[in-house]
């Protein structure tokens, strides 16, 4: 112990953190971006390796997840290391530790959110697991980014219009809305019968579902490189959304998980959903009948006779490069293409098969929700054209938060979308 | 101690410096490279967000600040006299200082729940309010409701400390007070008051400087919103360098929430050498 | 004063009382909350207006944890990276609060400042470097990062809690063991470390209870790995299944137990740890 503790050790202390400093800074400087190219497993065997989902962060599909986990570790001889994240956080925390060099393995993935990690550098080229797997081409292009195929395609379909049949009969509303007019009118007898008519996101967690009603009132989104969104369309639908939210015929305080338990609870009427709701709220909900109940229906369009817009959705699997990766790609080849594996999934979760075969197979055919859901919904749902950009989750926040200052009256609707523009644009150039 | 000290100054000292550099650069977290661009940053920020970051980070640090302080003194006085089972409850109110932050947050928001939340209900019944409110998600309610739930898990602390204080005050004090014919409250504040001076002064400035920078309340319970009506210069560094991966605008807001700070924890070095605390 | 508080007036006893009643409500009605939604079944409590007392009692929710294996995970990260930085902390902040309290050296208020006030450096700033930095070292996802960086904030506090302790031990115990002929660190060792248990006890605990509840440094620096409870509950819960609110207050309680516990039974060591420096002046 020293116990004459001089100026000179002082400055010799300070000497020495500035030295660390720098050295530091050095380090920092040449590993930031951290060029580890792609890593060849070191082992031909299979090795243990983690699955980051955000499945296995929620209690209507984590144990299929853990099963179907289990099933393949049980088969290959390793453990698989499952690690939850809530879909929230989800993509900003992987993106922080795959940069990082903290994640590696197979990674469950929203096709919304694939360029944005593959921009990391650290993702495996799976052209090789897919060629063969039978997946459909729709599928495929899903899980591609500039050509590449980083992720395979685990499922497919869209997210659209959820309605309760009984609550809406209830209200009088006894054919879907065409138009938006129309949706209006049942929205209104809804809420006199004293229900949250329509569970929209008002949340920024999920306000990115304002971006397909901003289509169905005409706005492009994007045009070439130029973001539209500021255009009188895209100005009218936040509009009109903020009328919905004055009148109460959406709820603030509401993203996702928000809709869901409303509607389980039959609170509320409308909501919006991918076609994994069903599984949600049917086994969230009090009501035993409720999946009998559940009515997928298009979404209105401004004029009659428009074309309904939905949002493509799916997930896919992505393998991080580094340890594990070689038995992480066999994996995510397994989980979404082995026919026993992938049926099992629909027959659980009710999330729709990727290859051609299991998607003919008698049981997805006959299932009535999925075929409902397809014919209404999916089959004119388009990939959102932010996608491609690996800046898409700022742009959603840009735009969401935008809305929300619209909502809750801190903006006006010209105003907050010109802004919202400009701050997508400047992300792109 | 040399080595403890490097340390110290190797994970407190160098990040700190090297994080308030990244603010004369354009640079991001998960691009390499980093371009030198001067004052940039930091004039885009004065002619833009820094002045509504300084405003609610100030709403927030004195509210979250003054309320734990009353309610700390209050139950202090009130728990310094003879009452039945005051040990007991002094013990249980130690709890919600305990528990960690992010259940503090979790709770609050399960209590200030829109739909289903205790808050509402209880309001409601008392007739107080007429429908449920969306706390959290109302830019006019949602800053007092992080700042409830961050009085709740400090006041404990600022009652033990003042408590103890109140220990110190010699009874003979108050009894010549009182045989001078003064009230319990002019005692309060003829004997008590002064007597707890030193301490109320660096209970205040502490929790200034703690609260000036809270981070994980207001993360997990709003995430700065809504409509960023709650954000602070805490979550705010946060998110820019995290979510929006810009470690320049970071590293800017960083600096002027620095220069802020100094200036607080400059009174406080003052004000405890003045004590002869150290 | 117990003189005086015998001859309190029947008014300011009322105004304690009442006091006593709203604001101890304030403090202990959420904390009863807590404990009723994780032991309410979690479809009611989708009730509105939710009843104050719940009607069925489960353990459901507890069970459910059970079979969570991140969450084991979690709290074994919790109990590994708290535990060392209460020992490493208590360790160097006796040797650093031992020199602050009885040498005399030049500086010795500058460097007392310089420790005192790097806890109160803000975290978010202090996170976009220690994130790179770590990230350059291959130390994000590892107990040492995370011990490192809660030491930052537990260090300070130690030193000064402990400093405070050893000044009330008098000069003259130390001078003895010199004309003994103890060395200095012998006579830490063999002297006042002893003396000191209680205020030893109080900074580990301290250390423990502020390594336990960070979130901040947890949530940017581990990883799949190392993640602790707090940035694990709210990755595992804030998320897309339907709010599972009886759960995340049995997972709460849960989180909370280790440290409320440990408090309650070092109870006489702590009150008089955390307001030793302040209270002397």
């Amino acid at each position: 112990m020293n116990n004459n503790l001089s100026r000179r050790d002082l400055l010799r202390l300070v000497g020495l953190g500035a030295g660390a400093g720098a050295l530091g800074l050095g380090g920092v400087a040449a590993c930031a971006p951290s060029a580890d190219g792609p890593t060849t497993d070191t082992a031909k065997s299979a090795t243990d390796f983690s699955f980051a989902s955000w499945s296995l962060a929620d209690n209507a599909s984590k144990a299929k997840i853990e099963e179907l986990m289990r099933g393949y570790g049980g088969k290959a001889g390793v453990t698989v290391n499952g690690v939850p994240l809530a879909y929230n956080t989800y993509l900003n925390q992987l993106t922080l530790q795959v940069r990082g060099g903290q994640f590696t393995g197979a990674a469950q993935m929203d096709i919304a959110w694939l360029a944005g990690l593959a921009a990391l550098g650290k993702l495996r080229d799976l052209g090789d697991v897919a060629r063969d797997a039978g997946y459909t081409e729709a599928a495929l292009s899903s899980g591609q980014v500039d050509g590449k195929q980083v992720g395979l395609p685990w499922t497919t379909a869209a997210i659209g219009l959820i309605a309760n049949r009984e609550l809406m009969q209830k209200a009088g509303v006894t054919t879907a809305p065409a138009t938006i007019a129309d949706f209006e009118t049942a929205l209104r007898a809804l809420k006199s019968t004293g229900v949250i008519p329509y569970a929209a996101s008002t949340k920024v967690a999920q306000l990115k579902d304002i971006l397909i009603w901003m289509q169905t009132f005409g706005s492009p989104l994007l045009d070439g490189d130029k973001v539209t969104v500021g255009d009188d369309a895209s100005v009218e639908a936040v509009a009109w959304y903020k009328k919905l939210y004055d009148e109460k015929l959406i709820a603030p305080d509401v993203e996702r998980v928000d809709a869901r338990t409303l509607f389980a609870q039959g609170k509320a009427a409308i909501y919006d959903d991918a076609i994994v709701g069903r599984d949600f709220v049917v086994k969230g909900s009090p009501d035993t009948s409720l999946a009998d109940k559940l009515d997928p229906i298009a979404r209105p369009v401004k004029n009659a006779g428009d074309k309904p817009r939905a949002v493509q959705w799916g997930h896919a699997v992505v393998v991080v490069e580094g340890e594990g990766a070689n038995t992480a790609s066999d994996f995510a080849g397994w989980l979404t293409s082995d026919e026993q594996t992938v049926l099992g999934y629909f027959k659980d979760l009710s999330l729709p098969p990727t290859t051609s075969k299991a998607l003919a197979s008698e049981q997805v055919r006959t299932d009535r929700f999925t075929a409902q859901f397809s014919e209404r919904i999916t089959a004119t749902a388009t990939p959102n054209p932010f996608w491609k950009y690996p800046q898409y989750a700022q742009m959603e926040t840009a735009i969401s938060e935008q809305v929300q200052a619209v909502l809750v009256g801190r903006a006006k609707p010209a105003d907050a979308m010109r802004d919202a523009g400009r701050a997508v644009q400047a992300l792109i150039t | 101690m040399l080595p403890a000290l490097a340390m110290l100054a190797a994970i407190v000292v160098y990040p700190l410096v090297a994080s308030l550099v990244t603010a004369f650069f354009a640079q991001s977290l998960v691009e390499p490279g980093r371009t030198f661009v001067g004052l940039g940053n930091i004039t885009e920020l004065l002619g833009g967000d820094f002045w509504r970051l300084l405003r609610q980070t100030l709403v927030f640090t004195v509210g979250a600040t003054v309320a734990p302080f009353l309610v700390g003194l209050a139950l202090a006085l009130a728990l310094n006299t003879r009452i039945r089972g005051r040990a007991t409850l002094r013990g249980l109110l130690l709890i919600p200082w305990l528990v960690p932050s992010v259940v503090v947050s979790f709770l609050w928001m399960w209590i200030f729940n829109a739909n289903y939340g205790l808050a509402n209900g209880a309001l409601e019944a008392l007739g107080l309010i007429d429908e449920p409110r969306a706390w959290l998600a109302s830019p006019g309610t949602a800053m007092a409701a992080v700042i409830v739930a961050k009085t709740w898990a400090s006041f404990p602390w600022i009652l033990v400390m003042l408590l103890a204080g109140l220990q110190t005050v010699p009874g003979e004090l108050h009894e010549a007070a009182e045989t001078d014919g003064a009230g319990a409250v002019q005692r309060f504040f003829a004997v008590t008051l002064p007597h707890l001076r030193g301490i109320i002064g660096i209970v205040l400035l502490l929790e200034l400087i703690w609260n000036f920078q809270h981070f994980d309340l207001i993360y997990v319970m709003t995430g700065g919103g809504p409509a960023g009506a709650t954000e602070t210069f805490a979550t705010a560094v946060y998110e820019t360098a995290f979510q929006g991966y810009d470690l320049g605008r970071a590293g800017a807001l960083g600096l002027l929430w620095m220069l802020l700070l100094l200036g607080m924890v400059a009174i406080y070095v003052r004000r405890s050498e003045r004590e002869g605390q150290l | 004063m117990s003189k005086r508080s015998a001859r309190d007036s029947r008014g300011s006893r009322a105004a304690a009382w009442a006091a006593v009643a709203v604001l101890g409500g304030f403090g202990l009605l959420p904390v009863y909350w807590m404990l009723a939604t994780a032991l309410t079944p979690a479809q009611q409590t989708f009730r509105y207006p939710p009843s104050l007392i719940p009607t069925d009692l489960t353990l459901d929710n507890f069970a459910n944890l059970a079979d969570e294996p991140a969450l084991a995970r979690y709290l074994f990260n919790s109990i590994i990276v708290s535990v060392i930085t209460a020992v490493l902390s208590v360790v160097v902040s006796a040797y650093m609060g031992y020199a602050f309290s009885k040498f005399r050296f030049r500086g010795r208020r500058s460097l007392m400042y310089f420790v005192l006030s790097s806890q109160m450096f803000p975290q978010a700033l202090l996170l976009v470097t220690l994130y790179a930095l770590f990230s350059a070292y291959r130390l994000l996802d590892t107990y040492t990062a995370l011990v490192l960086s809660f030491t930052t904030f537990t260090l300070p506090l130690c030193v000064w809690m402990l400093k405070g302790f050893f000044d009330t031990i008098p000069d003259s115990l130390v001078e003895a063991a010199r004309v003994d002929g103890a060395s200095r660190l012998r006579t830490i060792h063999s002297v006042i470390l002893p003396l000191s248990a209680p205020g030893l006890v109080a900074a580990g605990l301290f250390a423990f209870v502020r390594g336990w509840n960070d979130f901040i440094f947890a949530l940017t620096l581990a990883g799949r790995e190392k993640t602790t409870l707090p940035p694990g509950l709210v990755n595992a819960f804030l998320g897309e299944a339907t709010a599972q609110w009886a759960e995340l207050m049995a997972a709460s309680l849960l989180a909370s137990l280790p440290v409320v516990v440990a408090f309650i039974a070092l109870q006489r060591f702590l009150v008089g740890g955390i307001t030793a420096g302040a209270i002397k002046g």
